[in-house]
C-alpha cells in the first residue's frame, strides 16, 4: 500500500513561505494498493492537487473509478469538493461515503454546500460524472474495491467523526484526525483497539501540548495524545496530522524533534506531497 | 484612501511554493479612509489575517467592523468564521450583502457555519452580528463612506461597490462576467445558451449602469480571473479577462484598473507574464494597470 499526502493542514488552508513544506492545502489523504485500487480520504483543499494528478490518469476520459472516505463534512473536510475535476467529467464513477452529521444527512449537507446562493455548480445533479452517496453507521466494516476498512465513530468537540483503520496488500493503517478524548491522558480504548499493531497511525496532533492547555475542548489532540495511541496500540510508525493554521514550518520541525525524542517508536510530521510506502 | 489586498485569488485557496509572490487566499480587501475608518470588502479566507491584524490592533476592546459583501459564493464568505474580532465580545459585524435565494441573508450568511461545517455557530459567538440587504443603485453611507452597489453579471447575481470617502473613490467590480455572451440568471449554466432580445436588453443596461457608476471613479478593481484563451473555454463561468476590465474602463474614462480574483492556476510565473503584458496594454490605452497581490497597499487620490 502507498499512501500520498494532499493535504495536511487542518481548520484553514495557509498560503505563503512559512508553509512550503508541510503544506498549506486542507485535509486528502490518498492510499493505492498494489493492484492499482484507490481510495481517497477527505476532500480538503488538498484535493484540488489530488484531482490534477488523476485528470493525466483514465479520469481526464470519464473512465475513472473512485471511493472517497468522508470523516466528516467540517469545512476543511470538504471544501475541495467543488473544485475536484474528476467530478466535471462525464462518465466517472465517483461515490463519496461517511457518516450522516447529527440532524442531517450526509447528501443534504453535501448539496447544501453546493446550494445555489454557495456555488454554481447549483447541486450536486449538476456534477457530470456519475457521483453516488452512500452513508454508513459508525462501526460499519466496508469492502472498498479490495480495501478492507473499519469505522469508529470518534468525539470531535461537539460532533462525532469517524475514525478509518483500512487494510490492504497485507498492511494495514489507522486515521484518527479530528479526535479530542474526554481525557487526553487516556485515549479510549475504541479507539486504540482501531489502531492495534498498525503500519502507520495517522493521528490528529493540532496542538503542541502546551497549546492544548489552551485550546481544550476545541476537539483537537496534542502530540502527547497521538504518541500515547500509538504506544498503546502498538503502531509501528506514527504521523503527526492535521496541523495548526499557526503552525509554520519552523514550529513543525520543533515539535517533531521534542516528540521525537521522547519516543521509542518512529514519529514525524506528514508532509503535502509524501508518499509513504508501506 | 488605501486599499489593501488580503486575498486576492479566485474560486478557492491555493497555497504552495508557486503562489509564493502574488499569494493563494481568496478575496477579501480592506479600504480606509485618512481617518482610520475602514471597510471590509468581501469575506475570503484573506480576512483571516485581516482579522488578526484587527484583532491586535484592538486590544480585546469592542469594535465596529463593516464588511461588504459581493455575492456568497464560498471563495467570498469562507473567511468569516476565522474572523478573530468575532470572537470579541461587545464587538459589531455589520455585514452588507444584495439578497439571494432566501427570505432573509442572516440563515444564507450564518448557514456557513451550520454544525455540519463548523464547530461554532455564527449566532453564539461573542460579537454581535447583524445584516443590511443592499439593492443596486441604492446608495448608502457607513460613516464617512459613500457606498452605492452596482448589478453584475454572475450566476445568481453578485454586486460591485463604488465607495467614496477622502473626496476620491474606488470601485470594486467583483465577480462579473462580461456584458455579451452570456445573461447570468438563476439557473445553471453548463454552456452558453441563446440570448433573447430581452435578454440582450438587460446585458447591455446592466453594462451602461456599470459604466455610469464608475464615471469619475479614481481606481478600479476588477474580476480578471481569466486570460482569453480560458475565458474562450468558459465564458459561461461568470468571470472577465483583463481585456474586459480595460474596456469598461476605457468606456467609463476610468485611469487605474486592478487585476483581481486571479484564476488558482495561475501560478507567480504566469502572473508576472499576465501583469507585464497587461501593464503594457494599459500603457497603451492610457490606463495605469496594477497586478493586485496578497499585501499590496494602494493609496488612491493622493493629493486629491
Amino acid at each position: 500500500m502507498r499512501i500520498r499526502f494532499w493535504g495536511t493542514r487542518g481548520s484553514f488552508a495557509m498560503s505563503g513561505r512559512n508553509f512550503l513544506r508541510y503544506g498549506g492545502n486542507t485535509t486528502c489523504v490518498e492510499l493505492l494498493d498494489n493492484a492499482g485500487g484507490r481510495l481517497v480520504i477527505d476532500l480538503g483543499t488538498g484535493a484540488t492537487e489530488l484531482a490534477k494528478q488523476l485528470m493525466k490518469t483514465e479520469f481526464g476520459k470519464g473512465k475513472g473509478r473512485l471511493n472517497v472516505l468522508l470523516s466528516h463534512t467540517h469545512l476543511d473536510h470538504i471544501q475541495g469538493l467543488p473544485f475536484f475535476v474528476p467530478f466535471f467529467i462525464p462518465g466517472n464513477r465517483i461515490r463519496i461515503l461517511g457518516a450522516d452529521p447529527s440532524g442531517a444527512t450526509l447528501e443534504a449537507t453535501l448539496q447544501n454546500q453546493l446550494a445555489p446562493h454557495y456555488s454554481p455548480l447549483e447541486g450536486l445533479e449538476n456534477l457530470a460524472a456519475d457521483v453516488t452517496i452512500d452513508s454508513f453507521l459508525p462501526g460499519a466494516a466496508l469492502e472498498l474495491d479490495g480495501f478492507h476498512v473499519r469505522t469508529l465513530a470518534v468525539p470531535h468537540g461537539n460532533i462525532w467523526t469517524t475514525a478509518f483503520r483500512i487494510a490492504a496488500d497485507g498492511h494495514a493503517i489507522a486515521f484518527l484526525s479530528d479526535v479530542e478524548y474526554p481525557q487526553p491522558e487516556q485515549p479510549l480504548p475504541d479507539a486504540i483497539e482501531l489502531a492495534r499493531d498498525v503500519d502507520l497511525l495517522i493521528h490528529d496532533a493540532m496542538h503542541s501540548d502546551h497549546e492544548y492547555t489552551l485550546r481544550r475542548g476545541w476537539g483537537h489532540s496534542p502530540i502527547a495524545t497521538a504518541q500515547r495511541v500509538a504506544r498503546a496500540a502498538g503502531a509501528k510508525r506514527l504521523v503527526l496530522f492535521h496541523h495548526s493554521p499557526d503552525a509554520t514550518d519552523a514550529a513543525i520541525d520543533a515539535m517533531v524533534a521534542d516528540a521525537q525524542r521522547d519516543s521509542s517508536i518512529p514519529v514525524f510530521a506528514a508532509a503535502e506531497g509524501n508518499y509513504l510506502e508501506l | 484612501m488605501d486599499i489593501t489586498f488580503w486575498g486576492v485569488r479566485g474560486s478557492y485557496p491555493v497555497p504552495g511554493a508557486a503562489t509564493v509572490k502574488y499569494g493563494g487566499q481568496t478575496s477579501c480587501v480592506e479600504v480606509r479612509a485618512s481617518s482610520g475608518a475602514s471597510l471590509i470588502v468581501d469575506a475570503g479566507t484573506g480576512i483571516r489575517g485581516l482579522g488578526q491584524r484587527l484583532a491586535r490592533a484592538a486590544r480585546g476592546q469592542p469594535q465596529e467592523h463593516h464588511i461588504l459583501l459581493s455575492h456568497v459564493h464560498w471563495d467570498h464568505i469562507q473567511g468569516l468564521p476565522f474572523f478573530e474580532p468575532a470572537y470579541i465580545p461587545g464587538t459589531r459585524i455589520s455585514v452588507y450583502a444584495s439578497l439571494v435565494a432566501a427570505d432573509e441573508l442572516k440563515p444564507v450568511i450564518g448557514g456557513i457555519t451550520r454544525a455540519e461545517f463548523f464547530p461554532m455557530p455564527l449566532e453564539s459567538v461573542p460579537a454581535h452580528f447583524e445584516f443590511h440587504e443592499v439593492e443596486p443603485g441604492a446608495a448608502f453611507c457607513i460613516g464617512e463612506f459613500e457606498v452605492m452597489p452596482i448589478a453584475l453579471n454572475h450566476p445568481f447575481g453578485a454586486v460591485g461597490y463604488r465607495i467614496i470617502a477622502d473626496r476620491t473613490s474606488i470601485a470594486y467590480v467583483s465577480d462579473t462576467a462580461p456584458f455579451d455572451l452570456v445573461l447570468h440568471k438563476r439557473h445553471f449554466l453548463s454552456g452558453l445558451e441563446p440570448l433573447t432580445d430581452e435578454d440582450r436588453a438587460a446585458l447591455d443596461k446592466l453594462r451602461a449602469d456599470l459604466v455610469a457608476a464608475l464615471h469619475g471613479v479614481d481606481t478600479v478593481v476588477y474580476d480578471t480571473h481569466f486570460l482569453p484563451h480560458e475565458y474562450e473555454k468558459f465564458p459561461h463561468y461568470g468571470h472577465s479577462t483583463p481585456d474586459h476590465g480595460l474596456d469598461i474602463c476605457k468606456a467609463s474614462g476610468v485611469r487605474s484598473l486592478v487585476l483581481y480574483h486571479h484564476a488558482p492556476g495561475h501560478d507567480d510565473d504566469t502572473m508576472d507574464e499576465l501583469a507585464r503584458r497587461y501593464h503594457e496594454a494599459g500603457v497603451q490605452t492610457g490606463v495605469e494597470v496594477v497586478t493586485a497581490r496578497e499585501g499590496l497597499v494602494l493609496t488612491i487620490g493622493r493629493g486629491a
